[in-house]
């Protein structure tokens, strides 16, 4: 028994590695579709995404590298999707020099939808790249947006797109934040706080961060990580990659869960014990 | 000439007037000053995008210097250079297809999300090990993270409605967190503006240490 509490309490941690590496390939390559709830906050997101109507300018920052985009995809590609059945305007900006290659793959998971809808390049949406290095980059392009931003990013002219109609903030409709926190103080300095009504989709660890300012009302619906990107999936009817991971992201909570809860076992079965009988 | 341009004094007018002409405008509706605002920022924003030829000018000094000396790790910098130099030129080449689009799509998207992913394994381990019912703070610590834990996993709100404790953590301790976090950032930014416009942090201005 003692031996027991000892592995419990001293487990070597690639056993962890292992124990976790295990769950989310086995939960990845053969899902077994376990049901999930929406949350009170994804409702809240989609209400706004249902709002939108073709008269809607909507500026899309991809604030994220590569590496975040993975936590965020789903999201990304479900409110995208859900803007283009609405057949909104979009603007996809980018400020991140990562971020430039998502545009593509977003766009790509959604062709049939923009195929069905006669999504226009030019006309219906925009990708103008990485336009936003930095805080004074996002400030010139809400003051004075064909002051600051010319070309598209394959270095077309933005002149005769629907970007004719943006002077500054007040023109957008939406401003649809995907966050691992770059720029996303600066969308809120001289987006938000002037009043351009403002969503976000941001990474697990922003979200403590990103919530006081949905109490406020600068933003006005928060998708929490891909969480919240797999129940707007399953809100739109359009299962993507955050459904197909919601198998290993619950098993992989509850493992996290088993692994805390032998850790104690351990500590007071095996390491409390060991300190007293040294003292 | 070039003293006078150096001096902290006219950097520091040059900087007070710069602030002055972006911070009024919110306050003051003066069409010609908003104008002036605007084209001031304008102007920094291009010219801090231009900082990046900078970056990559000290990259290639800072790296041809590591050659010279050939420390330990040398040959990362000459990779390191090749690899700016090559996407440069591949980016000339267009970004839609060619080697660019190759890059992008097959080095830099799988290593990226592996440097992401493989946080996810030292959390877990850290988390395991860290989270101990060592006295009464920890054990409202692990309490909390197990509801948490609970809560998030989508599976749970099928079965068992953990959804206004949930709730109620993320709106309160959660949330008062989050805002202590941001006003301290906040008011530290203030009071970081305020100490570069009284002259108190002149490395900001590359004309002196700081005090």
């Amino acid at each position: 028994m003692m031996s027991v509490l000892k592995h419990f309490a001293e487990y070597d941690r690639r056993i962890v590695y292992l124990a976790l590496f295990l769950v989310v390939t086995i939960m990845l390559m053969t899902p077994i579709g376990l049901p999930i709830s929406v949350s009170p906050s994804t409702m809240q997101y989609y209400d706004v995404l249902e709002a939108l109507g073709p008269d809607d300018r909507i500026l899309a920052v991809l604030n994220t590298e590569f590496s975040g985009y993975m936590e965020i995809q789903s999201g990304i590609i479900a409110s995208i999707r859900v803007m283009v059945e609405k057949e909104a305007k979009i603007c996809i900006a980018v400020a991140h020099p990562e971020a430039t290659g998502i545009p593509e793959l977003v766009l790509s998971a959604i062709k049939s939808t923009m195929d069905e809808h006669q999504y226009t390049y030019g006309e219906d949406y925009v990708v103008l790249g990485y336009v936003f290095p930095n805080e004074a980059s996002v400030a010139s392009a809400a003051q004075d947006w064909h002051g600051a931003i010319h070309n598209d990013f394959y270095g077309n002219s933005i002149e005769g797109t629907f970007l004719d109609e943006i002077n500054d903030w007040s023109d957008w409709t939406l401003i649809s934040d995907y966050t691992t926190g770059i720029q996303t103080t600066a969308l809120i300095n001289h987006f938000g706080l002037r009043g351009a009504p403002m969503i976000v989709n941001g990474i697990g660890v922003e979200i403590s961060i990103l919530a006081p300012y949905l109490d406020t009302g600068i933003y006005k619906a928060l998708l929490q990580s891909m969480r919240g990107g797999a129940e707007l999936e399953y809100l739109t009817g359009h299962p993507g990659p955050g459904m197909t991971a919601m198998d290993a992201f619950t098993i992989g909570h509850y493992l996290m869960i088993l692994l805390i809860v032998i850790g104690n076992i351990g500590y007071f079965g095996y390491t409390r014990n060991a300190g007293r009988n040294v003292e | 000439m070039s003293q006078i341009l150096r001096s902290k004094e006219l950097n520091l007018i040059a900087m007070f007037l710069a602030f002055l002409a972006v911070f009024v405008p919110y306050f003051v509706n003066v069409p010609a000053l908003d104008v002036f605002s605007t084209k001031l920022i304008t102007i920094t924003a291009i010219t801090t995008a231009f900082t990046l030829l900078l970056a990559i000018y000290s990259q290639f000094r800072r790296g041809f210097d590591f050659v010279r000396r050939k420390p330990r790790g040398w040959i990362f910098k000459v990779y390191m250079m090749t690899a700016i130099l090559l996407m440069l030129l591949f980016a000339l080449g267009g970004l839609e297809t060619g080697p660019y689009h190759w890059v992008m799509y097959a080095i830099i998207t799988p290593l990226s999300s592996v440097n992401y992913g493989i946080l996810a394994f030292y959390l877990a381990s850290t988390c395991a090990r860290a989270f101990k019912a060592r006295n009464t703070k920890s054990i409202l610590l692990i309490l909390t993270s197990l509801i948490m834990l609970f809560y998030q996993a989508p599976f749970t709100g099928v079965y068992v409605n953990l959804g206004p404790l949930g709730i109620y953590l993320a709106d309160t301790f959660v949330m008062a967190a989050g805002r202590m976090f941001l006003i301290s950032v906040t008011v530290g930014a203030i009071v970081f503006g305020v100490r570069v416009l009284l002259g108190q942090e002149p490395s900001v201005l590359g004309i002196g240490r700081e005090e």
